[in-house]
């Protein structure tokens, strides 16, 4: 039975019904996944508060294990967000027509990934109110102020291509969604900015376009090369490394395509956009995925290969903890479940459909956040100066019930941001024709 | 006959307890109260060796026999001890040590010397400090002064600071042109 409130509003091709009449109706599955979402985030709220309240002590974070999951999940969002740029720059600037209706995903998750990035990274802090001092006694020479800037650079830019993109979208649901509440009228009013599908504008906005394309690839590659130097310049096992940045690139882009496939396919399946997000497109996506695992393969290797070699000292104790210790069994999981054997399914057509790729990239995402455990964890406790005596506690990592409630809130809060932003605006660009080539009017 | 013998022990009893607190009061009493020692110092080189003598009177000018006197260089962080383990003042009220020829002190060879009387059952504590050009002449570091990747934020390298504001800059200026583009977009008529 059609939604009669979808039925009310004011379309003028099936396109615009198929994309839009999401917006205006909503299931109870939808209310039952934002109010779970809901319950996830205050239950994260609730863990927080205890981390203010009584310290990083409630956290298993100690003098060795500095950096914990709270890191982790950092870079697994720095890493996620880059697939704005992979869709936005790469494919676009490669006239690739066939991603276009996927860079609206991938700007969303991009927009939402870097959120969560710059919020995990001050839940890091035991003394959150000292933000402030990072700004007013700004120290340039400082990795970590090159990440606070870039990541603030590169949360504009992906605001930026989101808005330039949607921008025609907004004027055609100002234009088309009649039948709404009326904040939701004032608000599509503004947003759109008087956008009246002049031929001067698209031609205006296009340029806007161009340029945010060229200029987003450097940032994007900046932002995780400069993720990667935080590690690289502390003098740790497994972190002490020039493979770094390209590593951690490479590691990015697999990953983010990955999500890509993961949302593509919920998407399709929720919003039942089958005949816009095809076959073809997760055939497409596969061999994307195939091609960035193969090079992100070529620096696991480049990275592991060195030190298991040599074997000295620390850096030694490390890769055997990796290897055969008590890392072992995560450690070749990720590698194998969500590297190699992924690359060897994808070579072939049949697992390159919708839900054979949709798995596969669902371990692909998991291997990505658990190598960046793997990357954070087990170099911080192989000092290279170990402490005297140390306590018995410092030698182990294990996150506590409040690590875990504020990493699912976090978790919880990226979707929760990537369902309102589908509810609010069409995942799929719906005039995407003028405005990626030629000037024109819907 | 056997109740009123009971109750005069109770009271001889009392009164023992009263004068034993009494007793014990006076002394912690005695205990706090201190004398007032006075310090006075001199201070002789010859080629070799350098002496610090200290000269302990009591408030009536009387010189103080058997009183420890500690000896200290102020370092960076914290004092550094000279002298004998245990320097205490003969019958004459004095006690002298030798300077170490080896400490470093600033560019002039200044160092702050410390001399203390401490936790002494009769006399207060009292603490003494003069400068003396004692120490060997150090050149200063000035490697904080200098511009370097460790140096504090001030003395940022320069090639860095233009290489990353530039970055910055020309980014920003771009967003702003987009900004710019978008508020002509607004304001383009059908």
């Amino acid at each position: 039975m059609k939604n009669p409130i979808a039925k009310a509003q004011t379309y003028k091709s099936k396109k615009e019904e198929d994309l839009l009449k999401h917006m205006v109706s909503t299931s109870k599955s939808y209310k039952i996944w934002v109010a779970f979402l809901l319950i996830v985030i205050l239950f994260g709220i609730y863990a927080y508060y205890r981390q203010i309240r009584y310290g990083l002590i409630v956290t298993a974070m100690r003098d060795y294990t500095s950096w914990g999951i709270y890191i982790s999940n950092f870079v697994f969002y720095v890493a996620i967000s880059l697939v704005g740029s992979l869709f936005s720059c790469i494919l676009k600037l490669n006239k690739n027509k066939w991603a276009d209706p996927l860079a609206r995903i991938s700007e969303i998750i991009a927009v939402a990934a870097i959120a969560c990035a710059t919020v995990i990274i001050i839940v890091d802090m035991g003394r959150p109110e000292r933000l402030v001092y990072v700004f007013k006694y700004l120290r340039i020479q400082s990795p970590i102020i090159w990440d606070v800037i870039i990541i603030n650079t590169y949360l504009s830019i992906s605001l930026l291509l989101l808005y330039v993109s949607l921008l025609p979208d907004i004027a055609l649901c100002r234009d088309r969604l009649t039948e709404i509440p009326k904040w939701k009228k004032r608000m599509y009013r503004f947003w759109s900015i008087n956008w009246v599908n002049h031929p001067k504008q698209f031609s205006m906005l296009k340029k806007a376009s161009r340029i945010l394309a060229l200029l987003v690839l450097p940032i994007a590659f900046a932002i995780h090369t400069i993720t990667s130097w935080l590690f690289a310049t502390t003098w740790r096992p497994g972190w002490d490394s020039t493979n770094l940045g390209p590593y951690f690139v490479s590691g990015a882009f697999m990953a983010g395509a990955g999500v890509i496939i993961v949302a593509m396919y919920i998407i399709r399946k929720q919003l039942k956009l089958h005949d816009y997000i095809t076959n073809a497109h997760f055939d497409n996506m596969g061999k994307l995925l195939v091609l960035l695992s193969l090079v992100y393969l070529y620096f696991n290797i480049n990275e592991y290969l060195g030190p298991s070699f040599k074997m000295v000292g620390v850096e030694g104790e490390h890769i055997n903890e990796l290897f055969i210790g008590k890392y072992a069994p995560m450690y070749w999981f990720v590698q194998l479940g969500g590297l190699v054997i992924p690359i060897l399914l994808m070579f072939f057509k049949m697992f390159r459909k919708p839900l054979p790729i949709f798995i596969i990239s669902l371990f692909v995402v998991i291997g990505a956040w658990l190598k960046r455990y793997l990357i954070v964890i087990p170099s911080l406790q192989h000092p290279y100066l170990p402490i005297q005596d140390v306590d018995e506690s410092y030698l182990h990592y294990v996150p506590t019930w409040e690590e875990w409630a504020i990493t699912c809130a976090s978790f919880a809060s990226m979707l929760f941001i990537i369902t309102i932003l589908i509810k609010l605006f069409p995942v799929i660009p719906v005039n995407e024709k003028d405005t990626q080539t030629e000037p024109g009017t819907n | 006959m056997k109740a009123e013998k009971k109750l005069n022990n109770n009271f001889i009893f009392f009164l023992c307890l009263c004068s034993c607190l009494f007793l014990q009061a006076s002394k912690i009493h005695a205990q706090e109260v201190k004398s007032k020692a006075e310090l006075t110092l001199s201070f002789s080189e010859d080629k070799d060796t350098k002496t610090i003598t200290a000269f302990a009177i009591d408030e009536e000018g009387v010189p103080i026999e058997e009183l420890d006197i500690y000896f200290y260089v102020k370092r960076t962080f914290s004092l550094l001890p000279f002298g004998d383990r245990f320097n205490t003042t003969d019958e004459n009220g004095e006690v002298s040590v030798v300077f170490p020829n080896d400490l470093p002190g600033d560019t002039a060879g200044k160092v702050t010397i410390v001399v203390k009387i401490m936790e002494s059952d009769i006399y207060d504590d009292l603490t003494m400090e003069i400068d003396k050009n004692w120490g060997l002449m150090t050149e200063a570091d000035k490697a904080d002064e200098e511009r370097s990747l460790w140096a504090a934020a001030a003395n940022a390298p320069l090639t860095l600071v233009f290489t990353t504001s530039t970055m910055i800059l020309v980014t920003w200026v771009i967003y702003w042109y987009i900004i710019v583009i978008l508020f002509k977009i607004s304001k383009i008529k059908p």
